[in-house]
């Protein structure tokens, strides 16, 4: 066993083998301290929501994660490795798809067309620069696959910028879920949504999540989202962990009831 | 058969028998716009399939120009192989050139490749011993062979020669944008910083397409030294890089077959207007302003939707936050 995996094993003693481990990750900016000193893990398997309240660093912790920007401290390993500091490409290579709190999309291209694009990325033939029939046809399948799953199907051919915001929402979920990654990291699932759509796109997700086994690292400020979501809950206030554990648990602790009920001034 | 391929088959046929049917002058307005066709497509690669907006690509067709015209002068290169082999050297180079410009985005970007053309405008002034400072290089031969094949040493060859080029290169970009490579640079043009979270590493797809833009645009600018018989520093001026950059988007950037249309549309327009007024430009200018606002899909645009085989693209997509 390597050193950093060992690190990361003491983080979750007893518990299943962390895929995702954070240890004492920081970012400043300048004066601001938009994440401080985050230890935490994800193990295999499990689905764990970060919540906060709005500024709470939890975006800013994903982008951290994924390489969008660099950490000031700390370390981020990836099934025992270390991939801190990493630009994005790479890191997704590795196994990490994400999505983005604003939807982040190919508008121009059919549904189906984006799902290719992001499936394409994990073919090793992605860089032929003519031909390619086998490549797309190939990404079509995985393509169409995903967008069966998500009930986006009557939707594929068309362009993403004209879908509904809630269909955009999963479209991008399902851009990537057609990479098969080891850990699925969504970025505000329910940005944005109406109550109604966040409740109809919340259990389409709790069902294909479930049906996929996916580890997931979830960012959310809604409550009921993350309860119906997620197995494990880190608390994140004014960029440091607070309180980690089940729903449950988390819910009763009496810290995390002041972040989220006194302590807004 | 589509109407489109009807149409193709039937230009390429025109374009193939107007040596017999046109006049020695047209033949030589014709060869100069099979080339400009040929430069301007290679911009689109860049502008149109990947949003890379080039304000300095003249510096790809002054550095053909120049190196097919220095390797016809100093060596004993033929015709043919001097033309590759300073489409091939520009290729090369530009992977430099596009790796700098690549470390910019947007405006950035486009202004770094203008400073590469002017810097290589500047050295074309000064590198007298091999480019001939401001008089150029001049009496440039169109050298047979090899093997004694002296075809394309004539005027009317020389025209095979180019439409040959033109006709090849459009296969080869037409085939490198319906590839999983040229998905990727469509993604990048609609948003790099997704394409960048699933996983390509845009900036090597950026630098690899500049390459191979630059490399087709010195093909066309490799051709025109030995067509004129001469380079000069008016190959590298930066106007150039503005015509050319009008011509893709008169003619309809991501397209391919559009710019080709458009080079000819500019030249016969200049052409038309020059002889009636100084003040051409000023009317061209109209043009395009024209064309910019009422309909930015540009000539191919229109006459694809004139032939109702207009595609998605037509229902464009608007309100994405990203």
């Amino acid at each position: 066993m390597t050193l950093p995996a060992m690190a990361a094993s003491i983080v979750t003693p007893g518990g299943a083998r962390p895929l995702l481990a954070l240890n004492g990750l920081t970012k400043r900016y300048g004066g601001l301290i938009a994440v401080n000193n985050v230890t935490m893990s994800v193990a295999d398997g499990e689905v764990r929501a970060v919540i906060g309240p709005n500024g709470a660093g939890k975006t800013t912790l994903f982008h951290t994660i994924t390489g969008v920007v660099k950490p000031t401290s700390g370390t981020v390993h990836f099934d025992g490795e270390s991939i801190t500091g990493l630009p994005a490409h790479t890191i997704c290579q590795k196994g990490l798809s994400r999505t983005f709190q604003i939807t982040s999309l190919f508008p121009q291209m059919s549904s189906r067309e984006n799902i290719m694009l992001a499936a394409q990325a994990r073919n090793p033939s992605r860089w032929l620069p003519w031909g390619g029939t086998g490549v797309f046809s190939r990404a079509r399948e995985d393509a169409d696959a995903v967008l069966e799953q998500l009930g986006l199907a009557p939707v594929a051919e068309r362009p993403a910028g004209l879908l509904s915001h809630g269909d955009q929402r999963l479209l991008e979920v399902a851009m990537a879920m057609a990479q098969s990654p080891k850990v699925l990291l969504l970025d505000e699932p329910t940005q944005g949504l109406s109550v109604e759509e966040t409740g109809q796109a919340v259990e389409t997700l709790a069902r294909f999540l479930a049906a996929s086994r996916v580890t997931v690292l979830l960012v959310e400020h809604d409550m009921e989202v993350v309860f119906r979501l997620a197995d494990k809950i880190t608390v994140l206030h004014r960029g440091a962990v607070i309180a980690d554990g089940t729903p449950d648990a988390v819910k009763a602790n009496p810290s995390v009831q002041e972040a989220y009920l006194g302590g807004m001034e | 058969m589509r109407p489109a391929t009807v149409l193709g088959v039937l230009a390429i046929a025109a374009l193939l028998v107007a040596p017999l049917v046109l006049p020695v002058f047209a033949m030589t307005l014709l060869t100069e716009l099979v080339i400009l066709g040929l430069f301007a497509m290679s911009l689109d690669l860049m502008v149109g399939y990947t949003r890379l907006i080039s304000f300095g690509h003249v510096a790809a067709y002054g550095l053909g120009a120049y190196a097919s015209g220095f390797f016809l002068l100093n060596t004993e290169m033929p015709l043919i192989v001097a033309v590759l082999a300073a489409a091939a050297m520009t290729g090369v180079l530009a992977i430099g050139i596009g790796w700098i410009c690549t470390l910019a985005t947007g405006v950035s970007f486009s202004m770094l490749t203008l400073a590469f053309a002017q810097l290589l405008y500047a050295i074309a002034f000064k590198w007298t011993s091999v480019t001939g400072g401001s008089d150029g290089l001049a009496g440039i031969p169109r050298r047979p062979g090899p093997f004694g094949f002296d075809l394309f040493s004539s005027k009317t060859g020389f025209y095979f020669l180019a439409l040959g080029c033109l006709l090849g290169s459009y296969l080869l970009c037409r085939a490198l944008v319906n590839s999983p490579f040229g998905a990727v640079l469509r993604g990048i043009r609609e948003n790099e910083a997704k394409t960048l979270s699933l996983g390509y590493n845009t900036r090597l797809y950026k630098i690899a397409v500049v390459a191979v833009a630059y490399a087709f645009g010195a093909l066309a600018g490799a051709l025109y030294s030995p067509f004129a018989g001469f380079a000069n520093t008016e190959l590298l001026f930066w106007l150039l890089s503005g015509q050319v950059l009008i011509m893709v988007i008169v003619g309809g950037s991501g397209t391919l077959i559009g710019p080709i249309l458009g080079a000819a549309f500019f030249m016969l327009l200049e052409h038309q207007l020059s002889s009636y007024t100084e003040a051409w430009a000023l009317f061209f200018g109209l043009v395009f302003i024209a064309f910019v606002l009422f309909a930015p899909e540009g000539i191919w645009g229109l006459a694809r939707s004139w032939f109702g085989r207009s595609q998605p693209a037509e229902t464009k997509a608007t309100g994405n936050p990203s």
